[in-house]
């Protein structure tokens, strides 16, 4: 009886703390900015998608749905789209939403002080037709624009204004660096950079809330340690990421719900193409064996992937053909296949090329950026060591990783690419696998110098092909040729792991970003 | 001069025999004022030595630029941010800033970093002092207690159980302590300073909420674990010393009652060496509550030193290894001139020297 009593004043507590439905979320990274312009980065645009609207957005499922706009069109014949703005839209401080604000947001995001600002940079011209209707005219037909502007946020011009932040500042911050004045479906209640921000609802946001929320707390936890006692401790109602170790242990409990899905970011190994000589290990200032694609190619079929995943990701990873996953546009399920793990056709392959006494070089490898980065690297050395050729392997944090990696110091290194606003294939192929350029923006992350003429030749129509079948044919033509190539080992795709607790609902997007107005708390 | 003191007293440097030179009656003054240049030097050392650090934890520019970003847009930021110029220029510039009072902005947050470090200092401040009475207060009483039962069978408990607190890293007792007390008893939070309350314009304290006290509880005791034990063998070790001496043997002969010899006699006399490594040990629990605060979360300055290194947000690394060092050289300088002044025998001995 007395249990029955105990048991029945514990529901009754318990529903007084649900009826507040105050949630409390942690996840490692602080959004260091509120500032949608001044930093493209997911921590910083994930959280303020919450608070700002863009004209689009993205679903659940990562289509394409109107927000802002209404409506969206091609112009002629891919001059450039007319964007039909929602009326009745205000801003936080009541301000009202109009086409001003669109060219204002435009203005502020393709500014030289913006980080977003290569979103606009097929936009030539910007015209208001009236108070709801806006232009944006393109240098090439550009059926890819709307997607790509799926995170560009708009702020009002007179409050931007009022308040001095008319331009992002992103070394010495302004107001809108610590302040918020969205259309979004939450307010900013509370900002207390690097410790904690309160969102609380927008009562008069323009469509459905579809929650619950009273108000909602963000904490940044560095230690996943902590991250995930505070979950079972209740203390959080949410967090992201849950280390891939201690998953199988959290989905055991009863308290806490695991929410697992596959991320958007391809990791892969890239070669030095373009170097003379090898820099690194036993064979250092010899001639670079990596220029031969014979010998990419056996790299590529020295590296059990499987095995990776069975051992270090428990099967939660998926292996990686190509520089996108299948969720996303522009995926070639022509060239789906990856090269198969095969140490003796791997040998052949080096015996061919000149190297059957193998050779010894170096592999770079971050051990901060990504999930298990230093132990698919330690894998894969030991994976090569097999067919004969010794990686020296160097491992270090993300803030020296870069810099070694612009200054051209490797001879095979790890990346990992999620291809931000638009997730398409065409993004990876333009940062990736173009020839490095840097006045067209072209290969900025394309470190080992690869560069092939019928790719580079390839790419502009890519952009700006509009028939979706003649699109796909000419994407699955560039695969082709990178993958034939051996440009990069695409190796798998990086799972992603968040934790909840049970009596929370909500969806997981595969940009990993946490949207709380799809959260139920129960 | 009596330099007999017993046990860890030898070990601590200290500038006495400076002090013995200087015999006029200003010579405390001139002395101080010596010191007090020769802090500004190590001040200064300090900062070449951390600047000529900072390239190698990395390159901020990385983490302040998207991955849209072009390598003009990486040349034009390091530029703009003078990391073009080699240290000993970025050094000056900051020396610069900082006579000014200006520390600079934060690369992460983009505020003044002395803002920041105001904003996080007293939740470090409050926990270091918790920390700090928690350790001396069970460390001399327990210190005491092992000392006078030295063969009994607690104190021999107390000791190896004392090893632990010496032996096991400090991120794994609190995690040790977060799974025990928060996820398996759920009586203290797991993480957070709980609610804070602002006191002025510069402090906020977690002393005045529920919430805040529990969550300085776990944390707290995390951080002071180490120099307990550490007080606890000392005064222990101490005791021992001093209760071995003949004028203990003295007093016990006059018939004086145990609890008098024991605190009157010993205990007051072990103290000297004992407060100062207290004194020493406050900058220690200050500079080494990182790792504590990066346990718990604890919205500090330690766990924004911490996010300034992943960052490399250079300005806050440069400003909070300044002010650890100021703190440092400050309390050794005010330990230094309080041993002159609280310990009798170096008073006479300075007389005697007239």
């Amino acid at each position: 009886m007395n249990r029955i009593v105990s048991f029945l004043a514990a529901g009754a507590v318990l529903a007084t703390v649900a009826d507040a439905e105050e949630f409390r979320w942690a996840g490692k990274t602080d959004p260091q900015t509120m500032d949608p312009h001044a930093v493209s980065s997911a921590p910083v645009l994930g959280f303020l998608n919450n608070v700002y609207d863009g004209l689009v957005r993205m679903s659940k499922d990562m289509t394409l749905e109107p927000s802002l706009a209404e409506s969206w069109e091609p112009i002629g014949d891919g001059e450039g789209w007319r964007f039909i703005l929602r009326q009745g839209v205000t801003f936080h401080d009541g301000a009202a939403f109009d086409a001003d604000d669109v060219l204002f947001s435009h203005e502020r995001a393709s500014d030289e002080s913006s980080d977003v600002r290569s979103w606009f940079s097929p936009v030539t011209d910007v015209r208001v037709i009236d108070d709801f209707t806006v232009e944006f005219y393109t240098s090439a037909p550009n059926p890819l624009f709307p997607a790509s502007i799926a995170n560009w946020m708009m702020m009002d011009r007179g409050w931007a204004e009022a308040n001095g932040a008319a331009r992002p500042d992103k070394e010495s911050g302004n107001f809108a660096t610590l302040n918020v004045n969205g259309t979004g479906a939450f307010m900013l209640a509370d900002r207390q950079p690097g410790l904690t921000t309160t969102l609380v609802p927008n009562e008069d946001w323009w469509d459905e809330a579809g929650h619950n929320i009273t108000s909602a707390t963000f904490t940044p936890i560095q230690n996943p340690a902590t991250a995930v006692a505070a979950l079972l401790s209740g203390d959080v109602d949410f967090v992201e990421p849950v280390p891939i170790q201690d998953a199988a242990r959290l989905a055991s409990s009863e308290e806490v719900n695991i929410i697992q899905g596959i991320e958007t970011r391809t990791i892969m190994l890239g070669f030095a193409h373009e170097a003379e000589t090898l820099k690194y290990g036993a064979n250092a200032g010899d001639a670079n064996p990596f220029r031969d694609v014979r010998v990419r190619e056996a790299v590529a079929k020295a590296i059990n992937v499987d095995a990776i995943l069975q051992t270090i990701w428990r099967g939660s990873a998926q292996p990686a053909s190509q520089f996108v996953t299948p969720a996303l546009s522009g995926y070639s399920e022509a060239n789906a296949v990856r090269p198969a793990f095969d140490p003796e056709a791997s040998k052949a392959l080096l015996e061919e090329a000149g190297y059957g006494d193998g050779f010894g070089f170096g592999l770079k490898c971050p051990n901060d950026r990504y999930p298990n980065d230093e132990a698919v690297c330690q894998a894969i050395t030991a994976m090569l060591a097999q067919v004969g050729i010794d990686a020296e392997l160097d491992a270090m944090p993300v803030s020296n990783y870069w810099p070694e990696l612009r200054a051209d110091n490797f001879d095979m290194y790890l990346l990992g690419w999620s291809p931000g606003g638009s997730l398409d294939h065409e993004h990876p192929l333009r940062f990736l696998a173009a020839t490095p350029n840097d006045e067209k923006r072209l290969g900025s992350w394309n470190f080992g110098g690869y560069s092939n003429a019928s790719l580079d030749e390839l790419l502009p129509s890519i952009l700006a092909e509009i028939d979706p079948e003649a699109r796909q044919a000419l994407l699955d033509e560039v695969t082709a040729i990178y993958q034939s190539e051996v440009a990069y080992v695409p190796l798998y795709v990086q799972p992603l792991v968040w934790g909840a607790r049970a009596n929370i609902d909500l969806t997981q997007r595969p940009d990993n970003f946490f949207i709380l107005r799809w959260v139920t708390v129960n | 001069m009596n330099r007999d003191a017993p046990g860890l007293f030898r070990g601590i440097p200290s500038d006495q025999d400076t002090i013995k030179i200087t015999e006029r009656p200003h010579s405390m003054l001139a002395y101080i004022i010596r010191r007090v240049g020769q802090s500004v030097l190590v001040l200064l050392i300090v900062g070449l030595v951390a600047f000529s650090m900072f390239r190698f934890v990395g390159d901020p520019i990385d983490n302040m630029l998207g991955q849209e970003r072009t390598m003009e847009d990486v040349e034009r930021l390091r530029v703009q941010l003078g990391l073009d110029q080699p240290f000993p220029v970025q050094y000056f510039r900051f020396v610069e800033g900082a006579v000014q009072g200006n520390f600079g902005v934060s690369y992460r947050q983009g505020r003044p970093v002395a803002e920041i470090l105001l904003e996080r200092a007293p939740a470090t401040l409050e926990l270091a002092a918790v920390s700090g009475l928690l350790a001396v207060l069970f460390g001399i009483a327990l210190g005491v207690f092992t000392a006078i039962r030295r063969n009994g069978l607690v104190a021999n408990a107390i000791m190896a159980v004392s090893l632990v607190g010496v032996s096991l890293p400090t991120f794994l007792i609190g995690i040790l302590l977060i799974y025990l007390f928060s996820v398996e008893l759920g009586w203290l939070p797991s993480f957070g300073r709980g609610e804070s309350v602002p006191l002025g314009d510069w402090w906020t304290t977690g002393f005045l909420t529920t919430s805040g006290i529990k969550a300085l509880i776990l944390p707290s005791i995390t951080l002071g674990l180490y120099q307990m034990t550490l007080i606890m063998r000392l005064v222990r070790s101490e005791m021992l010393e001093v209760l071995r001496q003949d004028y203990i043997r003295f007093a016990r002969a006059r018939g004086l009652r145990e609890r008098a010899v024991n605190f009157r006699h010993a205990l007051k006399n072990t103290m000297v060496p004992v407060v100062t490594v207290i004194g020493l040990q406050i900058g220690a629990i200050i500079a080494f509550a990182i790792i504590t605060e990066t346990v718990f979360q604890w919205p500090g300055v330690g766990l924004l030193f911490i996010n300034a290194i992943q960052f490399v947000d250079i300005p806050v690394m440069a400003a909070y290894l300044m002010l650890i060092s100021v703190m440092f050289v400050g309390i050794n300088l005010i330990v230094d001139v309080l041993y002159v002044t609280i310990d009798p025998r170096l008073r006479i001995d300075r007389a005697g020297a007239h």
